[in-house]
């Protein structure tokens, strides 16, 4: 038995500890066990720790697999199902603005039509681990734009499985139309298999892995897992997918959350060595090369996250906070393009695929945070026009927690021009109100008869809006505070 | 959940729950994340700047919810 355990030990801990540094600046983590691996790979002189990388791939490949299983595990079916179209809607929209681009950049670049399609989902599919990591460590959670964010990463997550369905089959070689017609049904064919094993078969894969014991637990899932990658793989379709899939699978079983919490560590040790792993794939010699493109690209990908950031922000009602934060936020590239880059240069694909990726991933890692963290200076820049048409939820949404009775919001329109009890009395008033959980109207508070706040008092109904044209503002009873300012303050708030 | 505590889904994160505290936007946000820990943000006012934010171990919240349920006291 002869294995370079020193190398191995050695490279793991200095991407252990590059990552470690990187992190002081809060920077992610991907990114610098890519750049260990390109360090000390045969390719960049100096200390070679691996003369073949070759050696490294049964546990790179391991990595790729847990890493996929992971995410499957822990794919928050229900909430995205529960979210609604108005969420599918703005991640369909990051998807297509992003994929759209990355796959004209492919063919303008010219390197072929499987590279171009490599190359879109390379940049069109950003890195759900950064994005999380941002909004956490950002302190941006309450934020009423992260829910968001956090459902449009996770339905590219989902994407990411129906693009390696597509990926696999172009990528394979398929020397006719036909051939490649029947190779990609076979690919969906066999995701749409695991998808009924997911729906009906779960409590059957519960079985087999099931255990009460940790140690036996963590040893089934794994064999279970690397198999059904294996046939997966065999099959036509990546290991990939077989792993996310079969991640899908045991996340409805009852045995979840141990799988979880067991797989974790795993995952997160050789994702590492898989990252490393690629890292080393590298020639540092021709990343000189592929530099316009990889600006040209960051370039490219800067612009279409900020415009699908506005798309989102028309479509929930955000404000110039809300759509540079989701803009910018998930600007992050990782694992997802390292993975894509892997199976592109496995087919044999053109070789400037791989320092392309990494060069792209490398410069995003860095500038992703830091425009993140100053979201707030391209707020300043957007228009309120783009915005304005929805401005009726522009505030409402970003403040909703300021004032928690939002809900009681059941009417917002009237053609009401006077205040009823008033005509009734004889008596004038200044402004009208309009209660929103009941339509009445009623006089303001600078009038003699004060009819909304007494209304407020009858009823306790919350939040009232000025009925004065131009004005509009709403205001919550309650908690005292304005939900929706005067039309015109449309600077963000600080 | 009662009047005033807003749920908020966390794709992929956990749940959300906005406490309204009176007038002025003051609030507490709480995070629950899958993993079990939790982060409390607090806001003075209606901004979207927290005033603090605290991340507590599954262990640590539920020693701070205890004493503020007032469950816990020793006498």
């Amino acid at each position: 038995m002869h294995a370079n355990l020193i190398g191995l030990g050695a490279l793991i801990l200095v991407a252990g500890l590059l990552a470690r540094l990187g992190r002081r600046f809060r920077l992610p983590t991907v990114p610098f066990f890519m750049l260990a691996g390109i360090l000390l790979g045969p390719f960049t002189p100096g200390v070679t720790l691996f003369e073949h990388p070759a050696d490294l791939d049964m546990l790179a490949l391991l990595g790729l697999v847990l890493l996929l299983f992971h995410l499957g595990v822990e794919f928050p079916v229900e909430q995205v199902l529960g979210s609604g179209k108005r969420l599918f809607a703005a991640a369909g929209a990051y998807i297509a603005i992003n994929i759209g681009a990355g796959l004209g950049l492919g063919f303008a670049m010219g390197w072929g039509t499987s590279e171009a399609f490599v190359i879109a989902g390379a940049v069109g599919i950003s890195s759900s681990a950064i994005a999380t990591k941002l909004l956490i460590e950002l302190r941006r959670l309450a934020n009423a734009e992260t829910p968001v964010i956090l459902g449009i990463i996770v339905i590219e997550d989902l994407f990411l499985a129906l693009y390696l369905a597509l990926l696999t089959p172009i990528l394979s070689g398929a020397n006719s139309a036909g051939e490649l017609a029947l190779r990609i049904a076979i690919s969906f064919g066999y995701l749409a298999l695991l998808f009924a094993v997911a729906r009906w078969g779960a409590r059957w894969i519960g079985k087999i892995i099931d255990s009460r014991e940790d140690e036996l637990l963590a040893i089934l899932m794994v064999g279970l897992t690397v198999l059904v990658a294996g046939i997966s793989a065999e099959v036509g379709v990546s290991d990939a997918i077989g792993a996310l899939m079969i991640g899908l699978v045991v996340a409805r079983t009852s045995v979840k959350e141990r799988v979880e919490r067991l797989v974790l560590p795993l995952r997160d040790v050789f994702a590492a060595v898989f990252f490393v792993a690629f890292g080393m794939s590298i020639d540092v010699g021709a990343i000189g090369s592929v530099v316009v493109p990889v600006l040209i690209a960051v370039g490219i990908t800067v612009l279409t996250n900020v415009t699908a950031g506005l798309i989102t922000a028309r479509l929930f009602g955000l404000n110039q906070r809300g759509a540079s934060n989701v803009g910018l936020t998930v600007l992050g590239r990782g694992e997802f393009s390292l993975i894509l880059a892997t199976l592109a240069l496995a087919a044999g694909l053109d070789e400037r695929i791989g320092p392309f990726v990494a060069l792209y991933v490398l410069i995003l890692a860095v500038l992703a945070p830091i425009l993140a963290v100053n979201s707030r200076m391209l707020a300043r820049f957007i228009p309120d026009r783009l915005l304005h048409d929805r401005w009726r939820y522009v505030r409402e949404e970003t403040i909703s927690t300021a004032c928690t009775h939002m809900d009681r919001i059941q009417i917002t329109e009237t053609d009401t021009d006077v205040c009823p009890p008033c005509v009734e009395s004889g008596d004038t008033w200044v402004e009208l109100r309009m209660c929103l959980t009941c339509g009445e109207v009623g006089c303001c508070s600078d009038s003699p008869n004060k009819h909304a706040d007494e209304h407020f008092a009858d009823t306790e109904h919350p939040i009232i809006r000025s009925l004065e044209h131009d004005d509009g503002w709403e205001y919550c009873f309650v908690d005292a505070t304005l939900i929706r300012e005067p039309a015109g303050s449309a600077q963000p708030s600080s | 959940m009662g009047k005033g505590v807003h749920i908020q889904e966390l794709p992929g994160v956990g749940t959300r729950y906005d406490v309204a505290l009176g007038g002025g936007g003051r609030r507490v946000s709480i995070v629950v994340s899958r993993d079990g820990k939790r982060h409390l943000y607090v806001f003075e006012d209606a901004g979207d700047e927290p005033d603090a934010v605290v991340e507590l171990t599954e262990e640590q919240a539920r020693k701070v919810g205890a004493v503020l349920a007032g469950t816990y006291f020793t006498d």
